[in-house]
């Protein structure tokens, strides 16, 4: 028979709100209502991973999702990645330039760095460009000295700073991973907004050492990344879901008066894939049929839910 | 280790004493939403990692998150809709992080039983002292807040250890979900008292589904439908449980909740369906049919097609 363990049923966080002190509960439904520019009832927002996944990347704490899998050199895991760098994405900025849309790229540092081309492509397309750590194997993780991720974060935002002539607001962890100190950094690095927790579909205010912080809705359930790659769900079928998604947010903004956020999280290693592009460019024609969508940036949405919040 | 939980015999699905639900309904459906919480910093338990990654786990952390903030709440409108109750299974810390969803639930008229304190809290390696301390808290947190009384039990993460069954028991628990062994009710087998499992379910569960397989929609809806169809249609011999689990950190999410609604337009639109809680189909089976089936078992499980 066992002892027990030691403590076990110590509750130190049992308390009313949550068990941290980032931001507060919110029930989605009591939430003042959000009033998009022109009245819209659902804000698009196409948000894209634009990553660099280095060949000898470390396995641990883990391997970022999409990172390698096969035994070093794998050209297998890099090459297919790299592909989205190359090709893929601007299959992708065809298809949103044709119908005058403007994605946020979640832009690893090392991608401006590495592929000054590719930059100018990105800033040529009046796309919005948030942070998105060094590399896919640099995460920010629990383990990570503070000063090493103090660097991570200046390195990366300094890459696109170097890179960008736009101000850059926005930051994305490689693999939605953060330590207890990444928001704090973050804020501190001089970004306004985070899109790493997938708990909400609208914005809310987070709490840091250095000021406030606005979170925003990256949707990761709904991502091609995990439905398409992690999943193994097909192309059809993971279209067919975005716009159940956007369905229910259609109605239900019209039902409670408030603006509602579809995000559209895409890479380009996979919705670029000539079998994809298609299925995408149609999925969107979809989307931006409606009355009352309004397609905008990561930090043109953030803006208008201040404003209105 | 044993090789089998040992707490009940086998029990042929032929020739058992026949079942009549309430107002001669041939099957109970019952929804089960699980409402959680999983802890951001969790403590460390021999058995089980809590999170997959190093804490924080900010990713799958904020996936449970969304249940409470955002899927719950068009879970419990579609479920209103329909006039299908839930009985809760709840990580009772709940109750003190998030009462206004406790508030809605008891609004709604739901069961609430226990799912432990926090779905990061495994019975794996706790004494029993231990177990009956988590039951205790259980009993007088859900009474605090909703003047109910505890009657059933899921270990949270279904941890639960050896004895903890027989621990069920001796604190006058009523029924278990611990085991899916069955499509009807049954007895537990314990050291003291009185216990019933009542059917829970992992296959039309929305975690193995959507989470771990990621069932397309559309299929999830048909799955359920076909599993309500079947248990619907051999209910006309002896009555049948269907239990339908939810987490609304799935089900709820924008592009699932219309199959939740699509399934119960479904269920609800049959004759002969009694949309119970746990705890009535519980104290129906426990009330009609606890000693007639420990009889059966008793004498052999006689009356076969052998």
């Amino acid at each position: 028979m066992s002892d027990g363990i030691p403590n076990y049923l110590d509750y130190p966080w049992r308390r009313r709100g949550l068990d941290h002190d980032r931001f507060l509960h919110r029930n989605l439904p009591q939430a003042k209502p959000t009033v998009w520019p022109g009245k819209a009832r659902v804000a698009l927002w196409i948000a894209v991973h634009v990553a660099e996944f280095p060949m000898d990347m470390p396995r641990a704490p883990f391997v970022a999702p999409g990172g390698v899998d096969r035994p070093y050199p794998s050209y297998w895991d890099y090459t297919q990645r790299d592909y989205g760098n190359r090709v893929g994405i601007y299959r992708l900025m065809r298809v949103l330039d044709q119908r005058g849309l403007r994605a946020t790229a979640l832009l690893n540092g090392a991608v401006a760095t590495r592929y000054p081309a590719l930059a100018a492509e990105i800033a040529a397309s009046q796309w919005e460009v948030a942070a998105a750590g060094v590399d896919m194997g640099r995460l920010h993780h629990g383990g990570l000295a503070e000063a090493e991720e103090r660097a991570l974060v200046k390195q990366a935002v300094g890459a696109l700073r170097g890179a960008f002539a736009g101000k850059i607001r926005g930051w994305h962890s490689p693999a939605h991973s953060e330590s207890m100190r990444t928001l704090d950094l973050v804020a501190e690095a001089g970004l306004d907004y985070v899109a790493d927790w997938i708990n909400d579909d609208m914005p809310y205010p987070v709490t840091t050492s250095a000021g406030k912080l606005t979170a925003m809705p990256l949707a990761w359930d709904l991502s091609d990344q995990h439905l398409l790659f992690q999943q193994h769900m097909d192309t059809a079928e993971f279209v067919e879901q975005v716009l159940r998604a956007f369905k229910t947010l259609y109605a239900e903004a019209a039902e409670t008066g408030s603006g509602r956020i579809l995000t559209l999280t895409i890479t380009p290693w996979l919705m670029g894939q000539p079998h994809r592009i298609r299925a995408l460019a149609a999925m969107l024609d979809r989307l931006l049929e409606p009355v009352g969508v309004w397609p905008a940036t990561g930090a043109e949405i953030v803006d208008a839910w201040r404003a209105s919040n | 280790m044993l090789a089998e939980p040992g707490h009940y015999d086998y029990a042929p699905y032929s020739g058992r004493p026949r079942i009549v639900w309430p107002g001669g309904a041939r099957i109970a459906v019952w929804l089960a939403p699980n409402i959680e919480h999983y802890e951001l910093e969790p403590p460390d338990n021999p058995r089980k990692t809590p999170w997959p990654r190093p804490v924080p786990d900010v990713l799958n952390y904020s996936h449970r998150d969304y249940g409470n903030r955002v899927g719950f709440w068009r879970m419990a409108d579609v479920m209103a809709r329909h006039g299908v109750r839930g009985s809760v299974s709840l990580n009772v810390a709940v109750c003190d992080h998030y009462p206004e969803i406790i508030e809605r639930c008891c609004a709604l008229g739901w069961e609430l039983f226990s799912h432990g304190t926090y779905n990061t809290r495994y019975f794996y390696d706790l004494s029993e002292d231990q177990q009956r301390a988590v039951i205790a808290d259980s009993r007088e947190t859900i009474l605090k807040y909703s003047g109910q009384s505890l009657d059933g039990w899921l270990t949270p993460a279904i941890t639960n250890d050896e004895t903890t069954q027989h621990v069920l028991a001796e604190e006058g628990i009523k029924y278990t979900l611990d085991m899916v062994h069955d499509d009807q009710p049954m007895p537990v087998k314990v050291r003291n008292g009185r216990l019933i499992s009542v059917p829970y379910s992992l296959e039309v569960n929305d975690v193995p589904l959507f989470q771990n397989r990621n069932t397309p929609v559309e299929r999830y809806t048909a799955m359920v439908k076909a599993q309500f169809d079947q248990l619907y249609a051999e209910g006309v011999e002896s009555g049948t449980v269907m239990c339908l689990p939810l987490h609304p950190f799935l089900i709820g999410q924008p592009q699932r909740i219309a199959a939740l609604d699509e399934a119960l337009a479904h269920i609800v639109a049959h004759d002969g369906v009694w949309l119970a809680t746990g705890r009535e189909i519980a104290a129906w089976y426990t009330e009609h049919y606890y000693d007639v089936f420990s009889k059966w078992l008793a004498a052999g499980t006689p009356g076969g097609r052998r």
